[in-house]
């Protein structure tokens, strides 16, 4: 089965034909709970790299701050690919050919590599090197950052 | 006569306003700096809100989170203003007929005014953000609720301006 045939089996199915022949509304629902989830996201990553830069709470230590807020990075997510899932679904072709959601898919991945194997990791430690702590901010958070550029570049491209 | 839509008209034909409106990359720039600093001011909100009802950081006073974050929060709406004025410069005519736009801004003026009542009125009252407690007081726990929920009604008709262009 080639690329091709696998969107038109997407766009055939019935949850497609629901999604792309229903109310426009529908899709703004869509899109509300995929800024909603992204704004969680990108609150909660900032809120434990302004901690790992020392700027903010350090009364406290890391994991007291990053702890539950890496459990909203994850909700947020979640909540953002749920969301993004089900807009592909509605109309794949018209997403997986716009050169903007390729970069964007691209960008998510990093952005997620980042997230598990190094942010994660800084930010469940007690004392993190500092320049550690600082790359993996800068990197996490321009990823994301290039992300959701990306994503609001998608309607223009 | 000049009409409110006259005024929105002239601000978009300003060479700003074209120039922004006929950039193939300003304007989505423009909207994705929004989104980011929206995400940072609005967000950090949240995260605020939901210390104050009790459901996050609930180990760490809340004077302490308001306070750490204040700085952050107002430097994301800064950017947030700078960057819905050029949006709204190059497409005044076109959102003011959008009910969400002006729904939008109704209750960005109502989240305004609960952020000033907690902040002169309950945040004032004695033990209202004691750092002893994990719980803070029924009114506090309201105002953060308040918060999340005006804040989130904002978010929704800022995405929905472009999916209900007119009032019928």
């Amino acid at each position: 089965m080639t690329t091709a045939d696998f969107l038109t089996l997407i766009q055939t199915s019935a949850l497609s034909h629901v999604i792309s022949k229903s109310n426009h509304l529908l899709i703004a629902g869509f899109q509300v709970f995929h800024v909603m989830g992204f704004v969680l996201l990108l609150a909660a990553l900032v809120l434990i790299s302004l901690r790992l830069l020392g700027l903010i709470l350090t009364q406290q230590t890391v994991p007291e701050v990053a702890d539950q807020a890496l459990r909203l990075v994850w909700s947020g997510l979640a909540l953002a690919v749920g969301s993004g899932v089900l807009m592909f679904i509605g109309s794949p072709k018209h997403y997986f050919y716009n050169p903007a959601f390729e970069v964007k898919m691209v960008l998510l991945l990093a952005a997620i590599l980042v997230q598990a194997l190094l942010f994660r990791k800084v930010a469940h430690s007690e004392h993190p090197n500092p320049w550690l702590a600082r790359a993996s901010v800068a990197l996490s958070l321009g990823f994301w950052f290039a992300v959701s550029m990306a994503g609001r570049a998608i309607g223009f491209v | 006569m000049t009409t409110i839509a006259d005024i929105a008209n002239a601000i978009e034909a300003t060479p700003i306003g074209t120039a922004i409106a006929e950039s193939r990359y300003a304007f989505p720039i423009i909207e994705g700096t929004h989104l980011i600093a929206l995400s940072v001011s609005v967000g950090l909100i949240f995260l605020t809100d939901l210390r104050l009802m009790g459901l996050f950081l609930r180990q760490i006073p809340a004077a302490s989170v308001i306070h750490g974050l204040r700085p952050y929060v107002l430097c994301g709406f800064a950017l947030v203003f700078i960057s819905g004025g050029l949006l709204f410069w190059a497409e005044a005519a076109e959102v003011i007929a959008s009910p969400a736009w002006v729904f939008k801004f109704a209750f960005i003026g109502l989240a305004g005014l609960n952020a000033a009542y907690f902040e002169f009125v309950i945040s004032r009252r004695p033990g209202a953000l004691s750092p002893e407690r994990a719980i803070l007081p029924r009114g506090v726990k309201f105002a953060g609720l308040a918060s999340l929920a005006i804040w989130t009604l904002v978010i929704i008709c800022g995405r929905l301006i472009a999916y209900l262009p007119h009032w019928s």
